[in-house]
């Protein structure tokens, strides 16, 4: 009597990945595989029933009839931008039930498909070797404590007291700091010429004032009185608009050097090393 | 982070360099009815221009007399009778000279004379005598006087309202309602 288990093994995935068959067969050489691929899609209705595990059982038992094996593993690869899914499933022909199933969900790394692919067959065969782990850490960094944070909030609130927006922009916030930027220049921008009309007021006051004082016609007393009074107005209006604007402009500024602390670059709950695009061969 | 303070205080000072100073509406000119009437001399006013004077003792200083009309309500004058009163301890009178206002800058000749008591009091009188020009109206310079200094000393140079006259051309009284002396400060 044959001891080692037959299986025979279905993979459907949706991108190419010719080392899958060889590495099964190089990995576990103690089972033997049996591989078809004209087999499409016969599970595919899986989820859809009560219960799965023992919806296709006929058919099962019928494969298993058919290609003598006495397992079906049903290998389903879908990829979805960064990241794979792999949905495994092990039946067992003499009863025709679902007797194993590992569904993953994974961001890729380096032959990442492949390697998890082999842990999963080597789980339903018992069977797991420390290299197939440390390849999918290595999706980690290994030592997180060693990480140094290159950027940090504080040094987003300082550049923000520096040049309001800058450290929004130094947090790869880039609409949040040209508002920021954009409000404050604008709010420095009418204080300066508030400051600037305030300015041109008092100097003219004080000359229109003086020249009230030094002069005994009559008439030029009155029009240098006139304009007196008038810059006098203008230097109390744009005087208070002035400190106006520097109140909003110092508390946004403030406010703004806040905001960059409070939503500044902090370290992400999950870090991934970045990898080749390019991959590898994997020999067991 | 030395360059962080640096920039906060250079903040600080850029913001108190630019503190915005409050200036206070001071109109005091003696010729100015708004600024007499806010000081409660209403017109037609007798004034001396300008209203203070600091000069080094030995130097001379001159005063202007002025009548002030508020500009709604002016007459025409024909004469006018002015009695000064100085600090004879710290001026002597040097010179009287009529104004440019009564003169019309050179155009007309009224009579203009004075009579100075030798001690502090001086009377000036001014009329338009001539056929062609009979009176003037409205604000002006009536006379010049020019006073020595000769100790130190402040005192003010003052009209006495109660010998003062001024008049139209039919010889009728318009009254002067109030004065502004003038200070003379002699270091």
């Amino acid at each position: 009597m044959n001891q080692e288990p037959t299986y025979l093994v279905l993979n459907h995935f949706d991108k190419d990945i010719p080392e899958a068959e060889k590495l099964l067969v190089q990995n576990f050489n103690d089972s033997k595989f049996e591989f078809n691929t004209s087999l499409e899609n016969i599970f595919s209705d899986l989820d859809s029933h009560d219960n799965p595990a023992s919806s296709h059982m006929a058919k099962i038992k019928e494969l298993g009839k058919q290609y003598k094996v006495n397992f079906i593993l049903l290998n389903k690869i879908e990829h979805k931008e960064d990241r794979f899914i792999l949905d495994g499933l092990l039946f067992n022909t003499r009863s025709g039930g679902l007797i194993h199933r590992r569904k993953i969900n994974l961001k890729q790394y380096l032959d990442g498909q492949l390697n998890e692919l082999i842990m999963w067959v080597g789980n339903t065969l018992n069977r797991q070797e420390d290299e197939w782990q440390k390849n999918r850490e290595t999706i980690l960094f290994m030592d997180p404590e060693g990480i140094t944070y290159d950027k940090t909030p504080m040094g987003a609130a300082i550049r923000s007291l520096i040049a309001p927006g800058w450290g929004q922009a130094y947090s790869n916030k880039k609409v949040s700091s040209g508002v920021w930027a954009g409000v404050e220049a604008s709010l420095s921008l009418a204080l300066i010429l508030s400051y600037l009309n305030y300015d041109k007021s008092a100097k003219s006051f004080l000359n229109n004032t003086k020249m009230y004082h030094t002069t005994d016609d009559e008439k030029l007393v009155s029009q240098y009185r006139s304009s007196a009074e008038k810059d006098w107005n203008d230097h109390i209006i744009y005087s208070r608009l002035a400190i106006a604007l520097a109140s909003a402009t110092g508390t946004g500024w403030v406010s703004n050097s806040i905001h960059a602390w409070v939503f500044g670059p902090r370290p992400y709950t999950n870090i991934y090393q970045e990898w080749e695009t390019s991959p590898k061969s994997k020999k067991g | 982070m030395k360059f962080i303070y640096h920039y906060i205080i250079l903040i600080i000072l850029l913001f108190f360099s630019l503190s915005c100073k409050l200036y206070k509406k001071e109109f005091d000119n003696p010729v100015d009815y708004i600024a007499n009437n806010d000081l409660g001399v209403g017109a037609p006013a007798l004034v001396f221009y300008p209203k203070t004077q600091t000069i080094p003792q030995g130097q001379s200083v001159k005063v202007e007399s002025v009548i002030v009309f508020h500009t709604d309500s002016t007459e025409s004058f024909t004469g006018m009778h002015l009695h000064i009163q100085f600090p004879n301890s710290l001026l002597a009178l040097d010179t009287i000279k009529p104004g440019l206002f009564i003169t019309d800058t050179s155009n007309s000749t009224p009579l203009f004379t004075y009579n100075f008591d030798g001690t502090n009091q001086i009377d000036i009188y001014t009329y338009f005598l001539s056929a062609i020009k009979l009176d003037i109206e409205g604000t002006g310079h009536i006379a010049d006087i020019v006073f020595n200094s000769i100790s130190s000393g402040t005192d003010s140079v003052s009209y006495n309202l109660n010998y003062c006259q001024m008049i139209n051309i039919n010889d009728e009284d318009i009254p002067i309602i109030s004065r502004r002396s003038a200070e003379i400060v002699i270091q």
